[in-house]
């Protein structure tokens, strides 16, 4: 191992904090089992150091493989603990007496569970909030979040992930997973193409030949139109969309009504097991018309379902 | 306007030409299967959401034997489709070769009024009315073999018999008035 090499890792090593090494290390990989097992992680960093430059030059590790073990301390650290670091103090600042957990999970996700007091009673462990986060993507998702923490926890959040502000995704449902799959488009997408079809197969059986859809091309163009605004295969299970309409009354029969000049309040749930899934088959089976409709197809487009339709635009 | 004509086109050799009509797209499938399993006679099947029948491919339909219309009756949209498509039929297919087969007869959502306005409309049209059972391979291959036996008279392929006699005996009548007791 060169000079060069040399210095870098001592210069790392510098860096890396104590707790983080081991974990650092194991997620480098470069290092058998055996030899991280051989380094004592207990004694003071000089000496783990000089062991550490004593193993890499036994398995003769080069400039680049340190440079690997740098890019990953820094993607490992930056996110995770900084975010965690943040998080807590700050939340500790806006509210004191809360009780705060933080786990992150094998995908990516970072787990919080938040139990409130206030500065007379103990945090209330029956009725923590839950926040997941994923890293590196702008979405959090909240649950069992009362009125009165909502702004704190907001807070806490927005400083710890460094943004600007953040404001409702007007998504919510009963599964996590659903919600997270429609947020990140985690399904299969259909994408517009000039020439859908696949060539003919040539080898098709007599009474298959005897069988002709007269209306192909038509139910062709639906299931298309409807793949393409939701998506193929699998959908995530969305349980419920809501659309609150506050327009103005139009049947030209209902001269009653329609006279009134305030805005006709009424609101539309779609609930099922799989929405998306009903209503791409609505769109494929022409049940609702194609091209779909942008109240139906915003839906998976922007990831929202709870909607307000006012008369000017929709989808306020 | 695109109307179906029964007899504009020449017919081919020991062959039946069968359309089925079903808004939902459905159980069509599962008759035809079974349909084109006939050896004695050559069944085409051509499967179709609506009338009319785009004109594009016109020319590669052969002349189609026997038209039938599958109504859901648990769902008033199907009903109204085939409503709306009988028009482009021209009358001379209401003299035995058209056919109406509804399905979920005994559904409990089944509205009322609906079979009723049913039965009076194939009575109208002096139609057949027939029931499957579209939920079983089974009940697929019974409906099957009845539309069988009337599309091979449509198609003249029994001696003897032309459609407009069979439909004089398998034409859909209104039961006679429950409400007028026999006795007294």
């Amino acid at each position: 191992m060169d000079n060069l090499a040399k210095h870098l890792l001592q210069r790392l090593m510098r860096r890396i904090p104590a707790s983080m090494l081991q974990s650092t290390l194991d997620k480098w990989g470069r290092l058998t089992a055996e030899k991280r097992k051989s380094l004592d992680f207990t004694q003071s960093k000089l000496t783990i150091t000089q062991e550490l430059v004593a193993l890499c030059e036994e398995s003769e590790l080069t400039v680049k493989h340190i440079t690997e073990l740098e890019m990953i301390y820094d993607a490992h650290s930056v996110e995770l603990m900084q975010f965690k670091e943040q998080f807590k103090s700050h939340l500790s600042e806006l509210k004191r007496n809360v009780s705060v957990k933080i786990k992150k999970h094998t995908d990516e996700a970072v787990w919080i569970r938040v139990a409130w007091g206030d500065g007379l009673s103990r945090p209330n462990h029956l009725k923590a909030t839950y926040v997941v986060h994923y890293l590196q993507t702008p979405y959090v998702f909240v649950n069992a979040l009362s009125s009165k923490n909502k702004p704190l926890l907001l807070q806490a959040l927005t400083l710890s992930t460094k943004h600007q502000q953040i404001k409702a995704a007007n998504l919510s449902g009963q599964k996590l997973t659903a919600l997270r799959d429609l947020l990140m488009r985690q399904y299969q997408q259909v994408f517009p193409t000039k020439y859908p079809s696949p060539l003919p197969e040539s080898d098709q059986s007599i009474s298959k030949l005897r069988i002709e859809k007269v209306q192909a091309e038509a139910s062709a163009n639906r299931h298309r139109m409807a793949g393409e605004t939701f998506g193929d295969g699998m959908l995530p299970a969305l349980q419920s969309a809501f659309f609150q309409l506050e327009t103005k009354f139009k049947d030209p029969t209902n001269e009653a009504m329609t006279q009134r000049d305030e805005p006709f309040i009424c609101s539309v749930k779609f609930s099922s097991s799989n929405l998306l899934e009903s209503l791409r088959h609505c769109a494929s089976s022409g049940i609702a018309s194609t091209p779909v409709t942008p109240l139906l197809s915003s839906i998976p487009l922007k990831g929202r379902n709870y909607f307000v339709i006012t008369d000017n635009v929709p989808n306020a | 306007m695109s109307l179906l004509k029964p007899f504009s086109k020449l017919p081919d050799l020991n062959t039946a030409n069968i359309l089925l009509v079903e808004n939902e797209e459905q159980f069509q499938q599962n008759l035809a299967n079974t349909l084109v399993e006939e050896t004695a006679v050559t069944v085409t099947v051509r499967l179709a959401k609506s009338l009319p029948l785009p004109m594009e491919n016109d020319e590669s339909r052969p002349r189609i034997d026997l038209v039938v219309f599958i109504i859901n009756l648990t769902s008033d949209k199907s009903f109204e489709s085939a409503k709306a498509s009988l028009k482009y039929l021209v009358p001379g297919y209401f003299l035995g070769k058209v056919c109406f087969m509804a399905t979920n007869a005994r559904h409990a959502s089944v509205r009322t009024g609906c079979l009723d306005a049913l039965r009076q409309l194939a009575v109208s049209l002096h139609c057949p009315l027939l029931f499957a059972e579209d939920q079983t391979p089974e009940g697929a291959a019974s409906s099957a073999r009845r539309l069988l036996t009337i599309l091979k008279v449509a198609s003249g392929l029994v001696p003897n018999t032309t459609a407009l006699y069979l439909s004089n005996l398998t034409r859909c009548t209104m039961p006679p008035d429950i409400d007028q007791p026999s006795f007294d």
